[in-house]
């Protein structure tokens, strides 16, 4: 497979965000942080009105975008900026682009966009192809 | 002069260590329900998803999400929020496989921010190895520790 600068990377959905992965996401993360198990929680801190994505988890989404585009490749580095929630039931979509090329290695930008609201995280990453 | 003068400084937690004493585990039926919970299947050829960076290095780093608030003199309850997250892979993590962390606290600096007000932004850095000590990537993580008792 060939890659070439500016080439557009195949999105990746999240149709909607479970709070039941959530709570799976707690104990992955040994952190039982209320924000993303309690909506009532949520309420009381003025938070919004439904449970909160743990940050980890739009991380492995974006992951998950960049392990579809280079099946075989394996992610050498990737920074993250989280720049807004992500909620429960909201429809994720994470897309990115290439931006160089250097031998085997590849590097690109992403970001995690909601429905309606917008990009939520973004970042980039090398991969070695 | 800044108006941050006016305010104290924040803590000084630079230098904290955050190195673990336990031991993580990638367990191969949590991978699978991870892969699962994000969308995807497991990888067969058994490394397991790279998320693991995260994961292996917050629960079996030397401090909870909690006792890293605390060094920074900040109530976890008051909501640290996740600003970065970098990390550099020096090999895939594989399933099965058992590792430890080592790192630290490399700042906390106090700024003042027109969404947030006062708040203290934490740089912490850990390292994941092998138990024979061989390191399989670093990563830092950038969090926002806001400071309600200094609104105006």
């Amino acid at each position: 497979m060939s890659y070439a600068v500016g080439d557009t990377l195949p999105p990746f959905t999240i149709e909607s965000v479970s709070p039941e992965a959530m709570k799976q996401w707690a104990i992955f993360l040994a952190d039982p942080n209320p924000i993303h198990l309690d909506v009532e929680v949520v309420k009381a801190k003025g938070l919004g009105d439904r449970v909160i994505n743990q940050g980890p988890a739009n991380v492995a989404y974006m992951m998950n975008m960049l392990m579809r585009a280079f099946p075989g490749g394996r992610i050498k580095a990737m920074d993250s900026r989280f720049l807004d929630n992500v909620y429960g039931g909201d429809r994720a979509t994470v897309t990115g682009t290439v931006t160089a090329i250097d031998g085997q290695v590849i590097s690109c930008a992403f970001a995690l966009d909601i429905d309606g609201r917008g990009t939520v995280n973004s970042g980039t990453a090398t991969i070695e192809i | 002069m800044s108006d941050l003068d006016t305010l104290p400084p924040a803590p000084n937690a630079a230098g904290t260590s955050l190195d673990g004493t336990a031991v993580f585990t990638i367990n191969a039926e949590e991978n699978a329900a991870l892969c699962r919970s994000t969308g995807i299947e497991p990888a067969s050829d058994g490394t397991a998803h790279p998320i693991y960076y995260y994961i292996a290095t917050q629960v079996a780093m030397g401090k909870t999400v909690a006792g890293v608030c605390e060094a920074c003199e900040f109530d976890v309850d008051d909501g640290p929020m996740m600003g970065s997250s970098g990390v550099q892979f020096d090999a895939p993590l594989m399933v099965g496989a058992s590792y430890k962390v080592t790192g630290e606290i490399l700042s906390l600096i106090r700024k003042r921010s027109r969404k947030l007000g006062v708040m203290d932004v934490l740089t912490y850095r850990l390292r994941l190895h092998l138990l024979d000590g061989t390191q399989v990537l670093e990563t830092d993580n950038v969090w926002v520790l806001p400071r309600k008792e200094f609104a105006a």
